[in-house]
């Protein structure tokens, strides 16, 4: 018989999604990692299958629903797939990507089979690599910036006589001590006085939408509710767009610079020029609400076990409007340290929690702009391959679950990333142009002027 | 295992640096890598193995292993 495990906050989140908008789409994952540099499609294959038996998670299977919709999740001891071959070089790579881009977009449906599907693929331009598609509840990008590395490392002690890569964390082990975790009953009610404390000082929450005020407006006519502080959100139209911006590295390293020398994260910083965007375009709206993604990985084991560890949290914060840019930005770092201690916990239950407290109509959050900050570029750190050109790219699945998505992450030439994802039932690339162009502006406002209150920067802005 | 050693192991869960190279005026940050994300998941962890609740303002003044193991040991004491 085979031995069975509940889901982890993390993987509930995805597998709650699917279930609210009907499909599986929602839960993609999609990364190709190339070289240019001719590679043994042999021994890759190779590699990638016994990556396959090293990384427990790619094992996972999940059960039927039962009749409650709950299902389990099972690793299975053995997968011995074929990994295909696909030759892309008489196109240009703008055409490959595009083809990979229709992979992003397919869906793992049915119960009890593998989740994910790896490609080998020769590119034009002489690059050369594999093309991995997954469901979000096996891996999260760490996982997978972890998984691409341990193959290569794999390829190149097969190939140039590199040291063989140490063991990953056994994937079992990690999650059950996960399981365990979650069901520590006095760890548990800590988590839940922090969120519930939140929620007694500050009162129910306040929507905010970067199209401004209007939004919540519609809703509260919507719902016949001229008090309702939280907005609907689309749930047929998914379809997202993505629009890249690259802070060139010498701005960059202004702000990495200024998060070094006032011992910030740039996590908060970001969180700090996103809200107060939106305090902005909404009238000045003191109480905003952003989910920030939390990777949880800070241990050698959760670093190596791949899985689903990633899960957002609600950064709330209300900062007036002559609070200080730098005291705003301590505000919510103070904020971020505090839900990193309580991120055990089931974000889902908060809004349970929310629900009981408010009555949240359904289909309505209070929350309309999700951050990741990612700082681990996706680049195979392996000595032998260091001066090797190498083309990544992650392709979104074509399923908006969030109306804006912003990841932020570093480039190799020491620049940054801006990469926002948007639904383009309501939102156009004006609007991610607008976003990104003020949040630049309140950004380096801010930082040249620290002292600057947050209310004159949005003036200013 | 006594208490400054099984300290230093979940200590070493986190970084590179192993339990017996760990020495009081490590910084956490600076020495051993910690982000803000590992600090505060690292002392959610000492509360539950150690069975003690750490205070918010006394937590912020902790720097260096061994502030954090005084701290510790305050609390065993009290």
């Amino acid at each position: 018989m085979k031995k069975t495990f509940p889901l982890v906050a993390a993987q509930n989140m995805h597998y709650e999604w699917i279930r609210q908008y009907g499909t599986q789409q929602v839960s993609g994952v999609s990364v190709v990692a190339s070289l240019q540099a001719p590679l043994d499609f042999g021994l890759l294959k190779k590699c990638i299958q016994l990556e396959i038996k090293r990384y427990g998670c790619l094992r996972l299977r999940f059960t039927a629903p039962d009749s409650d919709g709950k299902i389990m999740q099972y690793i299975v001891p053995d997968d011995s797939r074929d990994i295909p071959l696909k030759d892309m070089t008489d196109m240009t790579m703008e055409q490959a990507d595009r083809i990979m881009q229709q992979k992003a977009y397919e869906t793992f449906d049915g119960n009890d089979i593998p989740m994910f599907e790896f490609l080998m693929v020769k590119l034009p331009e002489g690059y050369n690599g594999f093309f991995l598609h997954m469901d979000h509840r096996l891996i999260d990008s760490c996982g997978i910036v972890v998984m691409i590395n341990d193959i290569m490392s794999l390829y190149t002690h097969y190939r140039f006589g590199s040291e063989y890569p140490a063991d990953l964390a056994d994937f079992e082990s990690v999650l059950e001590s996960d399981i365990a975790k979650a069901a520590n009953e006095k760890r548990f009610q800590k988590d839940k006085k922090f969120w519930d404390d939140q929620l007694d000082a500050l009162g129910e929450p306040l929507y905010s939408d970067i199209e401004g005020p209007s939004v919540l407006e519609a809703s509260r006519k919507k719902h016949r509710k001229k008090t309702l502080r939280s907005a609907d959100f689309e749930k047929k139209e998914l379809m997202v767009a993505v629009k890249d911006y690259v802070l060139e590295p010498q701005a960059a390293k202004g702000l990495m610079d200024f998060c070094m020398n006032h011992q910030l994260s740039m996590t908060n910083l970001l969180l700090l020029g996103m809200r107060t965007y939106l305090s902005k375009v909404n009238d000045g709206q003191e109480d905003i609400t952003i989910e920030n993604f939390i990777s949880r990985r800070s241990t050698h084991d959760e670093w190596t076990s791949g899985g689903s560890r990633t899960i957002m949290f609600p950064c709330r914060t209300v900062i007036s409007a002559d609070t200080e840019f730098l005291s705003a930005a301590y505000e919510i770092q103070n904020m971020q340290n505090r839900i990193y201690m309580h991120s055990n916990y089931d974000p889902a239950l908060i809004r349970k929690e929310m629900k009981k407290r408010y009555g949240t109509p359904d289909g309505t959050r209070y929350v309309s702009c999700y951050l990741t900050y990612q700082p681990m570029p996706v680049r195979m750190e392996n000595p032998f391959l260091k001066d090797i050109r190498q083309h990544s790219k992650w392709f979104a699945n074509g399923a908006a679950t969030k109306k804006m998505y912003l990841t932020v992450s570093h480039t190799e030439d020491g620049g940054m990333n801006f990469s926002y994802h948007y639904q383009v039932a309501s939102l156009s690339e004006k609007d991610m142009e607008l976003l990104y162009y003020y949040m630049m502006r309140i950004l380096f406002m801010g930082i040249s002027e620290p002292e600057k209150t947050v209310g004159q920067i949005m003036k200013e802005a | 295992m006594n208490r400054e050693e099984e300290f230093k192991k979940i200590v070493a869960q986190y970084c590179k640096v192993s339990p017996e190279d760990m020495t009081g005026e490590m910084k956490f940050r600076e020495d051993l890598g910690f982000s803000s994300l590992d600090f505060m998941s690292f002392l959610g962890e000492i509360e539950d193995t150690f069975d003690v609740e750490l205070e918010e303002e006394s937590v912020l003044k902790i720097f260096t292993v061994g502030e954090a193991l005084e701290l510790l040991n305050g609390m065993e004491a009290a």
